[in-house]
């Protein structure tokens, strides 16, 4: 089996140059047969295509997806500068 | 003078599933600002396709919107065909130039661009040994060598940076400092501190934080949408 370190190197350049995530902000972690996803996305699909697509590029390996969804709320007090 | 208030935003990533999600969170953002400033990332892959969902997402809305663009914007090689989608729908695109506003009395000038990395002083990449170090560094200065003449050309009430890339360390605050050459340059910085400015608007740095300042005092803020966690903020600068 592949070091961690390469794995979840392997695993961070597939998000950011698979054409379906093109995904930079995602922090990868490899522990044991495990892989960790973190990070905050969009849409509720795009998480789901991360894991994808990080399950393809570990295969056999378990993916934990703990990506949240980015909360956009309306505009809060202005600030005076 | 009354103040002059600025909507801003970065980081927006847009597609065909977020089409018709971004506009309504603007939404009477004309009783809010007097302009709507967008800070590059505006789509994910920098396609034609997206950059129409930009474009349908910006147009027409009751106040100016000046925008650059970000490295999501160029991976498709398409940035040019972007920037003129967007042009059409009435937004104004910088690349590495100077634009002005006349608002209510005031006059906004803003030079803006996407910037581009390389670190921070004491920390950074140099124009040395191999020509593709030399090419990314070159950029960086080159851009930052636009900006400053485009600042001291500028004569108006208020000026502000628009960039992609941020200027400073101050707004990566929670990105791994390892990719911190990857977010920003100081020398961004540098040209806004030598010709002076209001305020510089970034975004890039999802993981980074929102307020900070440059060597010389002018604020920064990273308005990358994971890390205002709205659709815009807003700036107010004083009457001048």
């Amino acid at each position: 089996m592949d070091a961690p370190h390469y794995v979840a190197a392997r695993v961070q350049r597939a998000l950011a140059e698979d054409e379906r995530t093109v995904e930079l902000g995602i922090r990868v972690d490899v522990r044991g047969n495990q892989i960790f996803l973190r990070g905050r996305v969009s849409a509720p699909e795009r998480r789901l295509l991360i894991e994808d697509v990080a399950r393809e590029a570990a295969p056999g390996l378990s993916v934990h997806n703990e990506i949240t969804l980015v909360e956009v709320r309306e505009p809060g007090e202005e600030e005076h500068l | 003078m009354t103040e002059t208030r600025i909507a801003a935003v970065a980081d927006i990533h847009m597609g065909e599933d977020l089409r018709g999600h971004f506009r309504p969170k603007l939404h009477g953002i004309e009783n809010r600002a007097e302009v709507l400033l967008v800070g590059g990332d505006l789509t994910r892959h920098g396609t034609v396709a997206e950059g129409r969902v930009v474009a349908d997402e910006l147009r027409d809305l009751p106040i100016p919107v000046i925008a650059v663009l970000g490295n999501h914007d160029y991976h498709s090689d398409a940035e040019q065909a972007i920037t003129a989608i967007l042009r059409d729908a009435g937004v104004t695109v910088l690349d590495d130039e100077a634009t002005i506003l006349s608002l209510d009395g005031t006059t906004l000038g803003v030079v803006g661009g996407k910037g581009f990395g390389g670190g921070f002083a004491g920390k950074c990449a140099s124009e040395f040994g191999e020509p593709e170090t030399k090419a990314f560094v070159r950029h960086t200065r080159q851009i930052a060598d636009r900006w400053r003449r485009a600042l001291k050309e500028l004569d108006t009430d208020h000026r502000i940076v628009l960039s992609h890339y941020s200027p400073v360390k101050d707004t990566l605050m929670g990105e791994p400092t390892e990719i911190y050459p990857f977010l920003g340059s100081y020398l961004l910085a540098e040209a806004a501190d030598e010709e002076g400015a209001d305020l510089i608007v970034h975004g890039h740095a999802h993981l980074g934080t929102e307020k900070g300042l440059t060597p010389g005092g002018i604020q920064v803020r990273n308005v990358a949408v994971p890390v205002i966690g709205s659709a815009y903020t807003v700036y107010c600068l004083n009457g001048a």
